[in-house]
This record gives structure tokens, sequence and C-alpha cells, in this order.
């Protein structure tokens, strides 16, 4: 417990919500690194972290007690995404918001080949990974264009997991989900508890996704979709309109939680030429996100790896949409671009948190801000917040200390 | 004929670079001839990749109809005599199980004549070492998507110097998630987030120009 904990959420908060409002907050706030080094600070392997859900609650109050920042978006939940779930359920909005992460637990309950877990395929040390592959055929288009959830949820999803293959075993499945799902909201209620005795800010997260990378990420895969796009461009075209919708239902269903920020993590932005990003990826992607502005979410979309060919497209969006958090895009240039507009997050490499030198990251915070720092609407963050079992504390101590110093 | 074949691999159009290449040799053409101007088609591509021009959405189609055409062109070239360039152990780092990376630098680094030992994913330090003893490779080639595999590539460099290995070898390491300070801090002596750039690199290493 923080004694003044309710004031030091307060002001986090402010200061977290005066970046996205293009405002100048008292000190640039920081969104801290979480990962893998959340457990091994603890002593814990990355098997017991996602599956021992009271060490990983202990093992998360120690690390943010430790490494303070202003937004431990990295450092809470050990899910990974399950947007396709999201999809299927999209008709059932009290269920559908339960499932953007998918846990340690449910992956064992749904049996699927989307993820491999520690300590199940992978060793108890090793990350969560998220595999996806191809569960659709490529003539399957009309069908997904026609009904997306229909084919999702009863064509896709018996592919997608051994323990859906027959609506015999789909029933058990359901029932042993919906435990999971209850023990991972009632851990997500202790997250909660936890977070304000520590005094960091509440914020529901809500969620929504590209319909390019549903289709990529968990129907036809990476590779085949990327040939599909030259293939059958008109089909895949109209399945991400198809797909607009039911993205949108469980969006919006985040509404009932309080969430009034919705995350979307892009995958294929980067692996697309401007013209096929304009074409196949981005128009139902500002259409999800500006739909989801005029329904009064603040909209934070993660821009993964390299993103200048299309940072311009950005700008076609409502001023003070939300943040756009970027990987490997260079964040002085990106805030150049938008500044007035979109507040900017990112900034730190993970290299240089894993390998670098306390100094280092001291010199490399204060050249960074001294540029993105004026006028406000920008978050440090680390380019992704997975830290590895091995990064040195003394360098997250680096970090935190060098935004007090220089934020 | 040879040239439409490379202009349709270069263009990405599939259909017509698979059909021509196809046609050239039920025509009687030469397969190893082919082979190089696929060759050829798989470098201008990266580098139009390299100038910005191309994503990795042209990598990953490229490499697919480059193997399309390996498909019935290779079966087709005797011997196997060919000068390689040089030998890559490549592997996917012990903890990461992904291989989209490793796959399209394999696809290109194959296609510019390097030999690629491909010792897969999620692959232990000691695996390396064994593959580097066994197969006497020029360059090492690691790849990771995920932070962690950050922490394995230093480990497998420090287990190749415990070997006694680290001098005889070059290593380049790849990957979404690597840059220079990534580089510096495994002990790498390059480092790449594109194949492309990645195939351009080994070259270096090994003295030749590019």
């Amino acid at each position: 417990m923080v004694s003044n904990a309710k004031e030091l959420a307060e002001k986090r908060l402010a200061r977290l919500m005066a970046a996205m409002n293009l405002e100048e907050p008292d000190k640039v706030p920081l969104a801290g690194v979480g990962g893998d080094i959340v457990p091994a600070y603890s002593g814990l392997s990355m098997y017991e972290y996602c599956y021992d859900s009271e060490k990983a609650l202990k093992a998360m109050e120690k690390f943010l007690k430790d490494f303070p920042c202003d937004w431990p978006f990295a450092a809470s939940v050990s899910g990974l995404d399950g947007r396709v779930f999201n999809v299927a359920f999209s008709e059932f909005p009290d269920i559908s918001i339960n499932l953007t992460f998918i846990t340690g637990p449910m992956h064992d309950a749904l049996g699927d080949k989307y993820y491999r877990y520690p300590g199940r395929e992978i060793s108890e040390d090793s990350s969560p990974q998220f595999i996806g592959g191809s569960f659709m055929e490529a003539d399957e288009y009309d069908k997904l264009i026609e009904d997306p959830v229909k084919f999702i949820a009863e064509t896709v999803l018996p592919r997608a997991c051994r323990n859906l293959e027959t609506p015999r075993k789909a029933m058990a499945t359901m029932v042993r989900l919906g435990t999971e799902i209850s023990k991972f909201n009632a851990m997500m209620m202790q997250t909660v508890g936890l977070m304000q005795e520590l005094g960091y800010p509440a914020m529901a997260l809500g969620g929504a996704y590209a319909p390019l990378d549903l289709i990529g990420d968990f129907l036809r895969g990476v590779e085949n979709l990327l040939l599909d796009i030259r293939r059958y461009p008109d089909k895949v075209k109209a399945a991400t309109e198809a797909l607009v919708e039911p993205i949108m239902n469980y969006a919006l269903a985040h509404k009932n939680i309080g969430a009034t920020l919705a995350f979307i993590p892009l995958h294929l932005n980067e692996y697309l030429s401007p013209k096929l990003y304009k074409e196949f990826y981005w128009p139902t992607l500002k259409e999800v996100i500006v739909r989801l502005v005029n329904e009064g979410f603040k909209v934070m979309v993660f821009f993964e790896g390299r993103h200048d060919a299309h940072l311009e497209t950005i700008l076609e969006l409502p001023k003070g949409w939300g943040v756009a958090y970027f990987e490997k895009t260079d964040v002085v240039k990106a805030k150049e671009v938008l500044k007035g507009h979109t507040c900017v997050m990112g900034g730190i490499p993970m290299g240089l948190i894993v390998g670098g030198t306390p100094a280092q990251i001291d010199e490399y915070v204060k050249n960074l801000l001294e540029k993105v720092k004026p006028g406000g609407g920008f978050i440090l963050a680390p380019g992704v917040g997975t830290a590895p079992r091995e990064t040195p504390v003394e360098n997250i101590k680096a970090l935190i200390e060098a935004v007090e110093k220089y934020g | 004929m040879l040239e439409d074949v490379l202009k349709s691999i270069v263009e990405m159009e599939e259909e017509e670079a698979v059909n021509k290449a196809k046609e050239y040799l039920e025509g009687g053409g030469d397969a190893q001839k082919l082979l190089e101007v696929c060759r050829d088609a798989m470098g201008k591509i990266g580098e139009r990749f390299e100038k910005g021009e191309y994503f990795l959405s042209e990598l990953i189609l490229g490499g697919e109809i480059f193997k399309e055409i390996m498909e019935f062109t290779l079966p087709k070239i005797k011997g196997g005599s060919e000068k390689k360039l040089g030998k890559i152990v490549l592997g996917t780092v012990k903890e990461d199980v992904h291989n989209i990376g490793k796959d399209i630098f394999k696809v290109f680094a194959e296609a510019s004549g390097f030999e690629v030992i491909d010792i897969g994913i999620d692959t232990p330090e000691e695996k390396f070492v064994e593959a580097v003893k066994e197969h006497k490779p020029d360059i090492v080639g690691m790849s990771c998507l995920i932070t962690a595999g950050v922490t394995s590539m230093k480990k497998t460099v420090d287990k190749l110097k415990e070997a006694g290995l680290r001098d005889g070898i070059k290593i380049i390491i790849g990957g979404g998630r690597v840059d220079e300070s990534v580089k510096e801090y495994a002990g790498a002596d390059a480092w790449a987030d594109d194949a492309a750039k990645g195939v351009r690199l080994c070259k270096q290493l090994l003295g030749m120009e590019v």
C-alpha cells in the first residue's frame, strides 16, 4: 500500500490524459516495461506466471512497487491476443469482451493451434507466443463474406481448436472455458485493487482489430493472405468490409465495463506498400477507429514495425482521436508529422534496456525528451513493452530516474 | 523469353512468371540459365525493397514465385557441383518458435547463391555449436521475433565462443526486434531486420563487393 495512493493515481491519470488530449502535462508520462522480467524478478518461471494467478499477482505487485511508472501498460496481464474469439462471440457482448486475452488455462481448455504456452508446447521459461496459422481455404472467402461470425464460429474454430472439433467436445470445452473466464475475471478484479493500492490509474481497456489482420493472423495465415491479396483482391477486400460490423459489435461491448480507451495492435501494416495499405488495410481500419471515436472512445493503435511509409494517413483521422504507439518508427519524425493532431507514444528501443548501461540510457532519454517533450502530446514507452528475463534491473531503474530528471 | 520471366517475377506477376518459365523449359530451354535469371530477379526485388519501393509483402510474394519456379526447374539441373557463395547455418534461437523471418531470409540467401543449412526454431545454444562443428559454415544466422530471443542470441554467441568456434565464423542476427544495440549486446558481426539487407550483409561479411 502506498500512503498517498489515491493522490498519486490521480496525478498519473492527469498526466496521461493531458498527453492524450495533446496538452503539456506536468511531466512526460512513462508507460513502463513489463513482460518476462516481471516473473523473473520474483524468481518465478514463465509457466508459474501464466498458470498460477496468486503467484502472478504477487510478482506483479513486487515489480510495480519497485519499478514505478505512470502507466504499467505492459506489466499487467499475461495472455495472448484472442480477437478471433471476440468476433466468434460478438453477438453475445457479455461473453465477447472476456476473450481479448487467451490465458494459458484458456488455451488448455480450447486446445487451440494459435498459441504456444510455457510448460505446454514450449519450455517453462519461454514467453507465451502467438503463432497463428491457416484454418481457412482460399476458396472459402464467399462464406466468410456472407456471414463472417457464422463461418468463424462454426467452421474456422473447430479446425483451429482441437477441443472444438465436434459439438460434443465443444460443449465440455465451453463449460471449461467459462470457468477459466471466471477465474481470469476474479484475477483482473484483484489486479485493479492492486493497482489502486499502488497508486496507479484504473483504466479499463477496450479493444478492436484491423479487419485484414484478423484474416491474416487467425484465418488464412500471413503468407497466404499476402498471396490472396494478389490472386483474389476483390474477395479479400469484401471480406475486410464484412468483418467491420462484428468487430464493432465486440469493440462497443466494452462500453458496459466503462472502457473509454480501445486498444488496436496492428500487424500487417509494415508488410504492405502504401498502395496495398490504402486499398486493403486502411479503409476498414479507419472506419473502425472513426466509429469508436464517434462513440466516445479514445483509440490507441500500436503500429508494429516501421510505419514510416503510412504515417500521413493518420492525419485522416479526427484530431485528438487517440494515441499512435510506434515500435520502430522514429518518434521524433512522427511527432513532427502528427503534432497537434495525435498523441505519440514510444521511443525507447528494448535493445538499449537489455544491453545498454545506465549512463547510456540516461543520455538517450535526455536527448530524446529534449526533442519530443515541448508541446506535450507524448507518452514515453518502450517500442515493445516485453522485457526479457535477463534485463538488468539497474537499467529499468535508470530509465525511471532519467524520466524523473528530464521529463 | 527469359527476359519476360525476369520482368514478371520482379513485377510480381505470379501466374505470368510461372507460365513463362514452364514454356521456356518445355521449349528446350536451359534450366541452369533459368535459375540464374530467377536469381537476378530476386536480387532486383531485394534492391527495390532496400530503396523503399517494395515492402515485406513483395519479398514474401517474390519468394513464393521463386519457390514455385524452382520446384520444376531444380530437378532439371544436373550435377549440383555449382560453386556456392558460402555456407550459412541458420536457425531461430532458443525459446522463440517463429519461423517467418528465418524462412524469408532463407529463400533470398539461397536465391543469391548461398548454401543454407536450416536448423529450425527454438534452437538450443548447443545445437548451434554442433551444427557449426558439423557443417563448418562461413556464417551463422540467428533469427528471433520476440524480445526474449535477444538474450538467447547473446547466450548462443557466448556458447560458440566457449567452444572456440567464434573466430572462424561471421555471425549475423536478424528479426523484427533486433537493432544495432542488440548486435552490440549479443556480440554479433551484423544485424538486419529484413531479408534483403541480411543477404547483402552476408556477402559483405565474406568480403564480396555488393
